[in-house]
This record gives structure tokens, sequence and C-alpha cells, in this order.
């Protein structure tokens, strides 16, 4: 509970002190003032999406197997 | 047909069907590196839309696998039916897990993609909302299989609704033609100008396109042998318990 509680006020920490362009919540203005090196952030963020939704799902195949393993070996 | 002698038939494949899945994962994974580079360090940029372009290179092969995973499943789901064999099953919900990831990861490329092209992560337009509703039917598939006590029945249930809302693919096809869409038209399938892309941007998106798919395919097999192993598993106990 208390690992809980401390893992959202770090959460809530992180949100308040991330500066506005690391969520991509840039005004139009500002994004209308950028030229191509614009959304380097949102492009980021995508590609470590793929990693982070592959890769956990893959792990989430190999804990399901071990589970099945663990399974075998207790009966 | 019962889910052992399903097995029996695969047999001795379990080995073959391992090493396949690792060898399509780890080739996969090797394309997946060398498309990293392209796009960081390779690929020019775009000139109206700058670097946000780039993540059309990993939009396009999500959206490729999302419907490839879900096609997989709505046509394992049909035989399925007819032919009563578990193997098909197991391939179905392989892939439409595959599918279920692949699809979130085109929706969460789209809303960054659409809050620099468009504004705003996420608009109520005509291919969107079909993308979101076809996320959800596949979500309710994997809800309906385990929904009823009999296990036989939610595999049922789960595969008409497989077939039912895998007729939302085509339909995200055609919408940018057939309704009022800010979704791009198509680039790569484009009737007028197929393959309307300069050259090392083709390369890229090639590149991205089959590295993709083959780790699909890889986790895919991975995972039928998991489902696999979890039916024949479940199998033997009901036979220790009633035994």
């Amino acid at each position: 509970m208390m690992r809980r509680a401390r893992l959202a006020v770090l959460a809530a920490a992180i949100l308040l002190l991330v500066p506005g362009f690391l969520l991509a919540q840039a005004e139009p203005g500002e994004l209308a003032a950028q030229t191509l090196g614009r959304a380097y952030w949102h492009v980021f963020v995508g590609y470590a999406a793929a990693w982070i939704l592959v890769g956990g799902w893959a792990i989430s195949m190999t804990r399901r197997l071990a589970r099945l393993e663990r399974q075998l070996g207790k009966d | 047909m019962d889910a052992e002698l399903g097995a029996t038939k695969s047999g001795g494949g379990s080995g073959g069907m391992q090493r396949f899945a690792i060898v399509l994962t780890l080739v996969g994974l090797i394309g997946v590196l060398i498309f990293y580079w392209q796009v960081f360090f390779w690929v020019n940029t775009e000139r109206t839309m700058g670097v946000a372009q780039r993540i059309f290179y990993l939009h396009v092969p999500a959206a490729w696998n999302a419907e490839l995973g879900f096609g997989i499943t709505a046509l394992c789901s049909a035989i399925y039916l007819w032919l009563k064999d578990e193997r098909l099953d197991w391939a179905a919900v392989a892939a439409a897990e595959a599918g279920m990831v692949f699809a979130t990861l085109l929706l969460i490329e789209g809303s960054l993609w659409a809050k620099i092209a468009w504004g705003t992560y996420w608009t109520w337009e005509p291919r969107l909302t079909l993308t979101l509703l076809l996320w959800f039917i596949f979500l309710g598939y994997f809800m309906v299989r385990r929904s009823t006590d009999n296990s036989e029945h939610g595999k049922r249930f789960a595969a008409v609704l497989a077939i039912v809302g895998s007729l939302d693919i085509p339909l995200i096809h055609v919408s940018v033609l057939w309704f009022r869409s800010i979704h791009p038209k198509p680039v790569i399938m484009s009737a007028d100008q197929p393959m309307n892309l300069e050259g090392d941007m083709l390369v890229t998106f090639f590149t991205a396109l089959i590295a993709f798919t083959l780790l699909f395919l890889g986790l895919v097999a991975f995972r039928y042998g998991l489902e696999r192993s979890q039916a024949l598993v479940a199998q033997r106990l009901r036979r220790e318990r009633s035994a």
C-alpha cells in the first residue's frame, strides 16, 4: 500500500516537473514557429512505444510459459 | 477434433515450431535494429512534415500487422467452426493477441502523429473511429472467450465475434475513399500513384514492413506453442483428476 502511494506521489511529481514539450503539449503558436526539427519527442515516444509494447508482450509470454512449467513441476 | 489428437498430428513438430519461432523472431529483431538505424541516421527528412513524418514508417507496418493478425484470427476462427480442430483455435488466439499488440501500437503512433499534423491527439473521423472499433471488438474477443463456464462455448462465441469483427478491416481501408475524412489517402497502395515515396523512404518503409512482419510471425508462432502447451497441460490435469 505504502509502495503504491509512494509511486503515485512520484508520478505526480514527474508530471508537475516535466516541461510541457516533453509531454508533447506545445501550444499551436509554438508549433507553427518550429521548423523541420519539430516534434522530436513525438517520434522518440512513438519508437519507444514499439519496444515497450512488443517487448512487454514477449516478456508476458515467457512469464506465462514459466508459470506453466512451475505448474507441471508441482504436479 | 480432440486437442490431444490435434497435438499428436502436429506431434514432433513442437520443437520445429519453437526453432521456427526463434529464427523468425531473431531475424525480425535484427531487421528492426537496421530499421531504427535507417530512421534515426539515414533516411532524409520529409519536406512538409519534417521529423514527425518518421512516425509513418512505424505507423503503417503496425496497421499492416494488426490487420494481418485479426485477419488470421477470422480465417482460423471460420475454419475452426467448420472443422472443430483445436489447433485452429490456438492459432486464432495467438494471432488475435499479436493483432491487439500491433493495433495498440497503431493507435499510439496515429495519435502522436495526429497531434503534429492536425493539432489534436484524437478526432472522431471515420478511419480512426473504425480502427478504435476494431480494437474494442478484439478486446471483446478475449472477454467472450473467458466469459462462459464451458470453455468450448466461449471459443465458439469468440470465433463468431472474430469473423464479424473482421468485416471492419475492409471498411477501414475504404473509409478514406468513401467518407469525408482528414486522414491521408493511401500512399503506398494508391491506385493513381502507387509507391509514391522517394527511394530512401521506400527502402526504410519496406525494411520496417518486412522486419515487423517477421517479428510478428515469430512471436505468433511462439504464442501458438504456448497456447498448445497450456491446452495440453489443462487436458492432462483434467484427466488425472477424473481418474
